[in-house]
């Protein structure tokens, strides 16, 4: 079922938790809400629920207006981050419970209940409470519960954060495979970029109510559209500098009081004025001892895989990863080489790209 | 330094002991009196004055029907109060916490001021009501002055802005999305209200009910004032009589008998159920700081 | 259409509180005003009643009782207050609080006692205890031994004894919203101001009583609503003899209960209205109290 949401508003008082959202969600398809907490992305999700009621605009499933339809009529599924399970229902009851609602026969419901539990494999765990589950078991449940509906949307508030970090990333791909096998268009709200990224066919991602971008995560990361979309999305966080572009010798360059960046000839801004910001992911800074662009490291932090350095450029902070081979320290003096083919440009008023435009 | 301290616990437990005795005695007395002839003080003693006089006697007043009538009246009063209550509570503290309506704020600031207002004094006009509300056929028969009905009408009154209250907290802190949840899966409010929300809210319900039960068992005044049977319609005013009766000389040990076969339920409820009453004598869970 | 129909759907969970409220609470405030502008009595009755403006309270204002009575309500409502339900309710929170768990939680048990004791079975007791010789449990362990006359406590000391009864039960009301004050305080400031050297007094000065202020505001307001209107226990004690008659017992006894039978419901309503006044100035401070604006958060869920 697509959804369409047109001029999405809602207020809270004199605040505006969602500012004219528009979004086109096709059928059958998996988008992630992504933003940081309080930016509107469950208000959005709940709107679309039937929970919230907009104050403006229109909720459209295929093409039935669903703005004054209730949550019930709607045919969805929600799972919730809490799980929501009714505490005091076996979950044998919690799955079936909107069909006992709709009176349904209970050979069907056991036929369904059944069904679901098998997808899910909580076959075992049907005369239980939600209490004496385990985490991950009661968000299976809940994810019967929405799914024993058969509905035309799922809706997923951030499901997985109440899991620990290794569940989580099994749990994350067992949501997806379901999706794809039963083919149910998908909202996923997270803060979590990475569960974004790796979920959702498309990730709108909302600040401050709006709609920042709405796009696949490989785009989002390689062209971000905004300045904030650059730091958002990517782990570690993009570096930002302000510069002054200046040209000489017909090279663009990015100049700072304290180095020198010359451009690539096939990316630079689009247009602008002179002072602009730049970014560079730390993945795209390597290390080399015979560069000028020297660099303190100030901090190291073990990752793993990466150590991960805090440094200082001049006035500038800067993030760089380094192979933990090579042994950085605290005070050591490192030199730079940065990838300028994979430089941002962002405008410094709008922090709009000036690379990237819709 | 713990010298100190050591004699400062000597000294909370001497200033605990002394302001707590009267309470104790007076329960001691209750507990003794009863089962005596007659007491000196704590002392049981015959007839003569010497100590001894144990005696079953007291109780006697178990085998007249009447009292088994007041009991069942006081039973009756107390369980319709305690249904009343909850009930009315429950779907009015539902509606205040979870749903959006015109009034709403009105009504919840006005359940505020009603929990604090000085009720007793509305009596003389409640007195006026049960009168006009008695003029009407059929109800007044149920609900009017000088029944049961109305007695218990009023005390429900008098309780609900404590009970709205305090249901309104219970409900406010379950979670908004188990109730989402149940409106997606397709319940309507009412359902909601049935089903998901009133199993969770269950030791609330016990602590109002407990003591809507208390209340309505150890009620005097509303029945003292509305019930024209006066000393026969429910424990306490039988009690009341029996103390500033001037004809009957008074037996000390029937009053504290039969204020003890009062007293008793009450003891039972409240050492099973502290912990939930506790919540409500600080006046609803919002009166605790 | 369906939107109309759905924003009903709270007024309809609170219509059997709101008939209630209107019936016995509402119509009872009007009531009250009117009466006390009319001359109703048994003597007049239902019908041959008029209005009389604001005699009544004319009659309040020269009535021989009136000063006295006042006098009585405000000594009782101040010193209960005082010395009971603010006083003795937060040095049994302080010491319950400081000493062994158990014993802390037996004496707070103890103390509510008197507030489920069924009033009538409560006032017996205390009637007991203030008994005359050899009955009586105080003379018996406090006159008796040392010869003192021996009489029944009660009439002699009357007023002190309404303060006793019912500031036993109102102790208790402060003692747990105290307690669970203290109780509040986080354990970190306890612990650091303990680290700082702080005796038990002091910490008691500069730091549990500066967190009971609210607290403090709140049981004042509360309890001063419920003293002046808790005149069951004097009715069934002393009935208003011996210089105990407070002003709501008076205004009880002018209006419904008398042993002239002469009934004076305009008087009466007369003097509720003034304690109805009050009642509702306390109510909005307590109202304050309750920061009711942080209370009253929109519902989280809408109708559609």
């Amino acid at each position: 079922m697509e959804v369409k949401l047109q001029n999405l508003t809602k207020k809270f008082g004199t605040e505006t938790a969602v500012d004219n959202m528009n979004l086109h969600i096709k059928d059958g398809e998996f988008v992630a809400f992504l933003g940081p907490s309080g930016c509107g992305k469950t208000t959005t999700l709940l709107m679309t629920a039937g929970i919230y009621k907009p104050d403006g605009g229109e909720i459209i499933f295929g093409d039935r207006l669903v703005n004054k339809v209730q949550p019930k009529d709607r045919n969805i599924g929600m799972v919730f981050q809490s799980y929501a399970l009714y505490p005091h229902m076996s979950v044998y009851e919690n799955i079936v419970f909107s069909m006992k609602l709709k009176k349904k026969s209970k050979d069907e419901m056991n036929r369904e209940a059944d069904r679901v539990a098998g997808l899910l494999g909580i076959g075992d765990l049907l005369k239980r409470k939600p209490g004496q589950l385990s985490g991950g078991q009661q968000q299976r449940v809940a994810l019967g519960r929405a799914l024993i509906k058969k509905p035309e949307l799922l809706l997923f508030d951030e499901p997985l954060s109440n899991l620990d970090a290794r569940l989580r990333i099994t749990m994350r791909s067992e949501i997806k495979k379901l999706q794809k096998d039963l083919n149910i268009t998908s909202i996923y709200v997270t803060h979590d970029q990475v569960e974004a990224m790796t979920m959702a066919d498309r990730v709108a991602v909302i600040k401050d109510g709006k709609l920042q971008a709405f796009m696949p995560p490989i785009e989002l990361h390689e062209k971000p559209r905004t300045k904030f979309i650059a730091h958002f999305v990517g782990n570690p966080p993009m570096n930002f500098f302000n510069i002054e572009l200046v040209s000489s010798d017909g090279i663009l360059k990015g100049v700072n009081s304290h180095f020198t960046l010359p451009l690539a000839k096939d990316r630079q801004p689009k247009e602008g004025s002179r002072e602009v910001i730049l970014g560079i992911r730390p993945e795209d800074i390597s290390i080399n001892p015979d560069s000028d662009l020297k660099a303190e490291v100030l901090l190291v932090e073990p990752l793993g895989r990466d150590d991960l350095l805090q440094c200082r450029m001049g006035k500038e902070d800067i993030s760089i990863l380094a192979d933990p081979k090579d042994k950085h320290r605290c005070g050591d003096v490192i030199g730079l080489d940065m990838d300028n083919t994979t430089f941002q440009f962002f405008d410094c008023e709008t922090e709009k790209s000036l690379l990237w435009f819709d | 330094m713990k010298e100190k301290r050591d004699n400062f616990s000597w000294l909370s437990y001497i200033v605990l002991i002394v302001f707590t005795a009267p309470i104790i005695l007076g329960y001691l007395w209750l507990f003794i009196s009863t089962f005596s002839e007659r007491t000196y003080g704590l002392k049981p003693v015959d007839l003569d004055g010497n100590f001894g006089g144990l005696t079953l006697k007291n109780w006697a007043f178990l085998s007249d029907p009447d009292i088994w009538i007041i009991t069942m009246n006081t039973f009756l009063m107390a369980s319709f109060l305690t249904f009343g209550v909850l009930l009315i509570s429950s779907l009015a503290g539902y509606a205040l916490s979870r749903i959006n309506f015109r009034g709403r704020k009105t009504f919840l600031s006005m359940t505020l001021i009603l929990h604090a207002f000085p009720s007793v004094t509305l009596l003389i006009a409640l007195y006026f009501v049960l009168r006009f509300i008695s003029g009407v056929p059929l109800l007044g028969f149920l609900f009017g002055y000088n029944t049961i009905g109305g007695v218990v009408l009023i005390s429900i009154s008098l309780q609900l802005p404590l009970g709205i209250w305090l249901m309104k907290g219970f409900f406010d802190s379950v979670s908004w999305d188990l109730e989402r949840a149940a409106l997606i899966d397709g319940s309507s409010r009412w359902r909601c209200w049935w089903q998901i929300m009133l199993p969770q809210i269950k030791p609330g319900l016990a602590a109002l009910s407990i003591f809507s039960f208390m209340t309505g068992w150890s009620s005097f005044l509303i029945p003292y004032t509305f019930l024209t049977r006066g000393n026969k319609a429910v424990l306490s005013t039988y009690l009341n009589a029996m103390m500033s009766s001037d004809t009957v000389s008074i037996q000390y040990g029937v009053l504290a008998a039969i204020g003890l076969f009062q007293l008793i339920p009450i003891l039972l409820f409240y050492s099973f159920t502290q912990k939930y009453l506790m919540k409500i004598f600080s006046g609803g869970s919002h009166g605790g700081v | 259409m369906e939107k109309e129909h759905r924003s009903h759907t709270g007024l309809w969970f609170i219509m059997p509180a709101l008939i209630l409220v209107i019936v016995f609470f509402f119509i009872p405030v009007l009531m009250t005003l009117g009466i006390s502008a009319t001359d109703m009595s048994s003597v007049t009755g239902f019908d041959a009643w008029k209005w009389v403006g604001l005699k009544n309270y004319v009659k309040i204002a020269q009535h021989p009782d009136s000063m006295n009575n006042f006098i009585t309500t405000l000594k009782y409502v101040s010193l209960t207050l005082v010395f009971f339900n603010v006083g003795l309710g937060l040095l049994i929170a302080l010491i319950t609080s400081h000493i062994n768990k158990l014993a802390g939680g037996f004496f707070r048990s103890a103390w509510l006692l008197p507030r489920i004791t069924p009033p009538v079975v409560y006032v017996l007791m205390w009637s007991m205890l203030a008994a005359d010789a050899p009955y009586g449990v105080f003379n018996q362990l406090f006159r008796i031994p040392f010869g003192l006359s021996t009489g029944n406590w009660v009439p002699e000391y009357a007023f002190l004894f309404i303060v006793l009864v019912n500031g036993y039960i109102g102790a208790s009301f402060g003692m747990i919203i105290f307690n669970s004050a203290i109780e509040a305080i986080p354990k970190d400031i306890m612990v650091s101001s303990l680290v700082d050297g702080a005796s038990y007094t002091q910490r008691v000065r500069y730091i549990i009583i500066p967190q009971l202020r609210w607290p403090l505001l709140f049981v004042v307001t509360y309890q001063t609503l419920s003293l002046l209107t808790s005149f069951e226990y004097i009715m069934v004690l002393t009935n208003g003899n011996f210089n105990t008659e407070v002003w709501s017992l008076w205004s009880y006894h002018k209006a419904l209960n008398n042993y002239w039978g002469n009934f004076q419901y305009g008087f009466g309503a007369a003097l509720a209205v003034v304690l109805v006044l009050v009642g509702t100035i306390l109510g909005i401070v307590y109202m304050k109290y309750f920061r009711f604006g942080a209370l009253v958060q929109e519902p989280k869920i809408d109708q559609l």
